[in-house]
């Protein structure tokens, strides 16, 4: 850029640029510089005790003469950011976020659907737009962005702009979880149920059909299976809560654990191939309560104290749920899960 | 009790057709609630599910939908909406015409040139209004014209000369192909700041300032892309080596609209040779930045005026 370009007013402000920066072609040459000149303004003071770089320092308005010296100085190019939130460290986030921001500002006007009414959408999780973009983002930084998002999702979609679909095409996630649905257990042509439960460790299928009320466990009678006449009502409670123990037959291989996990496995395997011939019972056995709730009752009837009257408000679910206890690890500092080696004092 | 029920469902039909095998469960037991312990809590949600069975005709019985003032709502909005706009276009120009219109973001979208700044746009943008006495730095005495209520009165000529200067500061760095960045961390900062960078072509800075963003820059900047660029700001390919190997870029001038929350990134400047312009207000350090701008640092509309 040639001097007698420049401007007469910006002239005097020419700065030897460091030539880290900018490409020359030719070194400067040696100028003689001129005093600066003389005037003082309003503006300028001389403390310099802060923390804060020096002044520019001018040529000199008189350097008009020189210009002949600036002809050779050409620059070729210089490092500049790709993007102006450069200076974020977080250049790719910050550039999201305001370019949502426009749209959104843009499009504030238009109509809008309840959330609740706005079609459901998964956004893509944290972890993967960290990888795309390169940046740590942090969460409560990227849930800025996803509010964004889902407000401009409100926008009733017989009016939504392409812009706006396209901005949010960007931020879904690869596969729509909310289209999956569950494949509900049907009955064969031979009229068999198929239901699958699990326990602990223990795994049970169990093929349920219209019959007249006979039980094989690994081709094994209820008896021969279980020892425990606790484990061999539980194994059958679906039928029993429902009192369809002789209206079904039932076929059953388990594996895995041992014999209560067994058991309980086969409640909710049986449950759920019962509910294949009649979904109406769905509530019926959700409410049933095969262990704690008899055997709490036992223990209440049983018991030498007087009759209390006991509000049971909470029940725990029958053999719908799947029970997700299971055996806790143990961990470091201690004997077993929860047991820890005895207190010393020193 | 089951007959009866597919009587008065299905009538003839139902009586004259085979019974299929699986009403032979139907037929021999009727089922009651689950034990005497949930009676209680049936009576509660009167449910009878348990006491229904359930044809598997009526099992697959699926109403029509009804098309209900919601639904119809819906399919007419974008149509509501088409027109709403056609009115709007076509009644606009209708009526008196209003002449000078206050609109709040008219000061971020075409900002006062240097020349056009006055001491009233100054004072009715409240850049006058400095702190507390008790809480002012005496760095400042010269910037300040009087106290009024309590609180120092920054002298608007001194803000207008200031300003002034610095807007030929800015200039003159752009105009060389300076880097500018502008910094504003406070909330009502972003549209400013991101404006002023946007016509600078420069960059901008609303969150917080990375602590050692320039001196450290190697990592804390390394990952962020740089291109090279001419003259006219377009990109010139051949220097993919020297991008490579280049660490961090640092600003040839840093405009910062709160320096109190930001003595980090004026150190760092201060140590590097990079130029600094700031809003200083009474309460501030004027020795912080190269270039002062004394005036009300609180207020936004003031901010939008000075980029």
């Amino acid at each position: 850029m040639k001097a007698a370009w420049l401007p007469h007013h910006l002239r005097g402000s020419l700065r030897c640029s460091r030539p880290t920066r900018a490409f020359i072609a030719k070194p400067l040459k040696q100028r003689i510089l001129l005093n600066a000149s003389t005037k003082t303004f309003s503006t300028s003071s001389t403390s310099s005790a802060g923390i804060a770089a020096p002044e520019i320092k001018f040529p000199g308005s008189e350097s008009r003469g020189g210009e002949g010296d600036y002809g050779d100085t050409i620059f070729y190019a210089r490092l500049v950011p790709e993007s102006p939130s450069y200076f974020t460290s977080q250049p790719t986030f910050t550039d999201d976020l305001l370019s949502l921001q426009t749209i959104l500002r843009k499009y504030a006007a238009l109509p809008v659907v309840k959330p609740g009414d706005a079609p459901r959408v998964a956004w893509q999780p944290l972890m993967t737009y960290r990888q795309a973009a390169g940046e740590a983002v942090k969460s409560a930084k990227y849930q800025k962005i996803i509010a964004i998002l889902q407000r401009l999702n409100q926008i009733h979609h017989s009016v939504m702009p392409r812009a706006v679909k396209q901005a949010l095409e960007k931020f879904k996630r690869d596969i729509n979880p909310f289209v999956n649905a569950a494949r509900p257990i049907k009955v064969d042509q031979f009229g068999r149920a198929l239901g699958a439960g699990r326990r602990k460790t223990s795994t049970a299928r169990a093929w349920v059909v219209e019959g007249t009320g006979e039980v094989l466990v690994n081709g094994k009678t209820l008896a021969d299976t279980f020892g425990r006449i606790h484990d061999r009502e539980s194994a059958v409670w679906a039928l029993k809560a429902t009192e369809r123990l002789d209206k079904y037959n039932v076929w059953a291989l388990v594996q895995g654990g041992g014999t209560t996990g067994q058991a309980e496995a086969l409640t909710l395997a049986v449950a759920k191939a019962l509910l294949a011939h009649e979904p109406a019972l769905k509530p019926a056995l959700r409410r049933g309560e095969p262990d704690t709730m008899h055997t709490y009752l036992n223990t209440l009837f049983n018991s030498s104290e007087g009759k209390k009257v006991l509000l049971l408000t909470h029940f725990l679910a029958g053999c719908i749920t799947r029970d997700p206890r299971k055996v806790e690890r143990k961990k470091p500092g201690h004997r077993k899960a929860r047991k820890m080696p005895a207190w010393v004092k020193r | 009790m089951i007959l009866r029920n597919v009587a008065i469902r299905h009538g003839r039909k139902a009586l004259t057709a085979p019974i299929q095998r699986s009403y032979l469960r139907s037929l021999s037991t009727e089922t009651e609630s689950i034990g005497p312990s949930i009676d209680t809590h049936a009576q509660d949600t009167q449910s009878n599910e348990v006491g229904i069975n359930q044809l598997h005709l009526t099992q697959s019985f699926v109403p029509p939908a009804k098309r209900t003032k919601k639904t119809k709502a819906l399919a007419t909005v974008a149509r509501d909406y088409k027109l709403s706009k056609l009115i709007e276009r076509k009644t606009a120009k209708l009526g008196s015409v209003v002449d000078r219109t206050y609109e709040p973001y008219d000061s971020l979208v075409n900002p006062p040139y240097p020349k056009d700044v006055t001491l009233e746009l100054l004072m009715a943008s409240q850049s006058h209004m400095g702190h507390s006495t008790s809480l002012w730095n005496p760095a400042n005495q010269r910037y300040i014209y009087g106290i009024r209520q309590g609180i120092h009165i920054i002298s608007l000529e001194v803000t207008a000369a200031h300003l002034r200067r610095a807007a030929k500061i800015v200039e003159g760095v752009a105009y060389h192909g300076g880097l500018i960045l502008f910094v504003g961390n406070r909330p009502g900062h972003t549209e400013c700041v991101t404006l002023a960078a946007q016509m600078a072509k420069g960059c901008h800075l609303f969150e917080k300032w990375i602590p050692g963003s320039i001196t450290n820059g190697e990592q804390i900047l390394g990952k962020c892309r740089i291109k090279a660029v001419g003259v006219h700001d377009e990109e010139i390919p051949g220097f993919e080596e020297k991008l490579e190997e280049w660490t961090s870029l640092k600003p040839d001038l840093v405009v910062c609209m709160n320096p109190l929350e930001n003595y980090v990134l004026l150190h760092e400047c201060g140590l590097n040779d990079i130029p600094t312009i700031a809003v200083i207000d009474t309460n501030a350090d004027p020795t912080w930045v190269t270039y002062p701008i004394p005036a009300n640092d609180d207020r936004y509309v003031l901010s939008e005026e000075i980029n």
